[in-house]
């Protein structure tokens, strides 16, 4: 499979947390290669914190099936939006699913345009953002690779279809 | 050509806005002022009962005294542990002083706005404005690189008293700090 490090060089992710912690880390961002190599990750990414589907469906998909996935071999299962660190923070921790799923804010976007899955949600008040997508990627590889065919859509992207595919 | 003179910064950029927006481009405004008149702009909102308004600024504004907030994003420390609930506190006194409408800006989407909004229970008082692609705090002249921090491009902190559209007092931070941007010091002025 094509190589996820490679296809976005130079870019990183900054991991959802307080402003606090951001201070204290002084705004670190994490590589894609410390995310990706030597791992067995399963990555998906939605449109928006706080917003219909991605709250109801796609990430609690990911959280009730967070057993299997460990029992898979997966060493991390992670999120990624459109959105600053910090709003997925608090996202985060409403959606109570911060022990299952690392949560990861592509704040400009940089990480979805190099793997082309940007798409501009302006109509529906979200200006630039992501598709609604999931990958199983294995030491940086990607193994297997779903996109919904509308953002706003959720029938290849949820937890139950990429266990299948590891 | 007009001549310079007369003519205020602002009012000079105003009026060669016409022109750039026709060639695509947008140059940073010079900050928002004693004696300018408020932009126009419209901004998305959800109301008390989750339904999604489109809301003028002007049409809110005209003939009447508001107060219009800004911060530089929903759910971080000072923003939403000091700056906005100061107003909460304060809405009260601010209305028994004859202002009809507070409003709050920021450059986040509407709805992270409500989210936000709805973490304050007694925040029924301020309407949360969402000014996702930052265009309102652009004609504000308002504008924060904030990307080293995660954040993108921001609104600085800020709060404006307006009365029919002219502006009275404009309290702006000149980045996130929060000095004379509070509610406190606006209710002073009035």
């Amino acid at each position: 499979g094509d190589d996820i490090v490679a296809a976005a060089p130079n870019v990183s992710l900054q991991k959802a947390r307080t402003w606090d912690e951001g201070v204290s880390s002084k705004f670190s961002t994490t590589p894609l290669s410390d995310i990706f190599k030597g791992k067995k990750v399963v990555i998906f990414g939605l449109p928006g914190a706080y917003t219909g589907v991605c709250s109801a469906q796609h990430v609690p998909s990911y959280k009730n099936n967070i057993e299997k996935f460990k029992a898979k071999g997966i060493d991390s299962v992670i999120c990624v939006a459109v959105n600053d660190p910090y709003t997925l923070n608090g996202w985060v921790e409403k959606l109570q699913a911060k022990d299952a799923i690392e949560f990861y804010g592509d704040f400009d976007g940089k990480f979805h345009k190099s793997l082309d899955l940007g798409v501009d949600l302006s109509a529906a008040l979200l200006g630039p953002r992501s598709h609604r997508w999931s990958a199983y990627v294995e030491d940086g590889k990607i193994k297997a690779f779903n996109v919904e065919n509308a953002p706003s859509e959720f029938k290849v992207s949820g937890g139950e279809k990429i266990l299948s595919q590891i | 050509m007009p001549t310079l003179s007369g003519f205020s910064p602002r009012s000079l950029q105003l009026l060669t806005k016409r022109r750039d927006r026709e060639r695509g481009k947008r140059e940073k405004m010079a900050p928002i002022a004693v004696g300018d008149i408020l932009p126009d702009g419209t901004l998305p909102c959800f109301d008390e009962n989750d339904q999604l308004q489109q809301v003028s600024i002007h049409a809110l504004a005209a003939g009447k005294k508001v107060i219009l907030f800004g911060v530089p994003g929903a759910f971080t420390p000072t923003c939403s542990v000091k700056h906005v609930p100061g107003f909460i506190e304060k809405a009260e006194e601010l209305k028994a002083k004859g202002v009809a409408e507070i409003l709050l800006i920021s450059v986040n989407d509407p709805f992270v706005m409500k989210a936000w909004a709805k973490s304050y229970p007694e925040g029924k008082h301020i309407k949360f404005l969402a000014d996702g692609s930052a265009t309102y705090t652009h004609a504000l002249g308002l504008e924060l690189d904030l990307s080293e921090k995660g954040l993108g491009t921001r609104s600085r902190r800020f709060a404006l008293l307006v009365d029919d559209l002219k502006v009275k007092v404009a309290n702006i931070e000149s980045g996130g700090e929060f000095t004379v941007s509070s509610a406190e010091e606006i209710l002073k002025t009035l």
